[in-house]
């Protein structure tokens, strides 16, 4: 990497002094007012509707000081038998330049639908979790998470 | 950029039907293709796109990662006991380099 460490701390610098007009002005606040077309935006991403569930945990902190490292907690309440297993679970963070986050592939009998990682956040916004279960169906979890600092640069 | 190196840490044994934790961490930039340079050239994507883990050579867990995923990905996961056995774990990066790790697993 060509960055030298002052040099690091100035674009740093600046970019916090943008990020701190943006974290004040009055969009913030529509924009967390506005929120729920997630519903909308799984049916998008995944081609078929997702029910809400309470089956599916999605575990972050709601508060949290930096978009770079964001810890994610997920698991499924299932007996990840032949006949009831998860799938798949995909992580989507819809207010990033990229909303793809992560998928989880999981294996009947062999691997627990249980998984933690960090994930980078651009702004404030609802994490979403999708996880695909063996007969076909969508479960759908979402959680707010309010970073202060852009992960995504 | 200095080379990724993976890191494993899970238990040497295990009893049959347990469900044991693994953790896994690999050093790496995880670099976007969101960033530009000096001269404002975009600096090019180069993450670890693909994670898997093995258990006596059948794919027992996998990760597709985006660029959304921290630098130094971490992936804490929990796997069955069921034979003693090879642990295989493979880190796939942007241009085909591959890293892995083994492990063996003694089920009593």
């Amino acid at each position: 990497m060509g960055f030298t460490r002052r040099e690091m701390l100035v674009t740093g610098g600046v970019g916090c002094a943008a990020l701190a007009n943006a974290w004040f002005s009055p969009a913030n606040a529509a924009e967390k007012a506005e929120k729920d077309d997630t519903a909308e935006f799984v049916a998008r991403q995944m081609g078929r509707a997702a029910t809400e569930s309470v089956r599916l945990h999605l575990t972050m902190p709601a508060v949290f000081p930096t978009g770079y490292t964001v810890p994610m907690d997920l698991k499924v309440d299932s007996p990840m038998t032949e006949d009831d297993h998860v799938k798949r679970i995909s992580v989507f963070a819809p207010q990033n330049p990229l909303i793809d986050v992560a998928s989880f592939n999981f294996v009947p009998r062999r691997s627990v639908p249980r998984v933690s990682t960090r994930i980078r956040l651009a702004k404030p916004q609802f994490v979403v979790a999708v996880a695909e279960m063996g007969d076909g169906t969508l479960l759908m979890a979402k959680t707010y998470v309010d970073v202060a600092t852009n992960g995504c640069i | 950029m200095t080379t990724p190196t993976p890191r494993v840490l899970l238990p040497s044994g295990a009893t049959k039907g347990e469900v044991f934790q693994v953790r896994t961490l690999i050093s790496h930039q995880m670099e976007t293709g969101l960033r530009h340079d000096k001269q404002g050239r975009v600096i090019p994507r180069k993450i670890i796109n693909r994670f898997a883990c093995r258990y006596g050579g059948v794919e027992v867990f996998s990760v597709d990662l985006h660029e959304a995923v921290s630098a130094n990905p971490y992936i804490e996961f929990y796997l069955l006991a069921m034979e003693s056995g090879r642990l295989e774990f493979l880190w796939e990066e942007d241009g085909g380099s591959i890293y892995r790790l083994e492990h063996q697993l003694a089920v009593a």
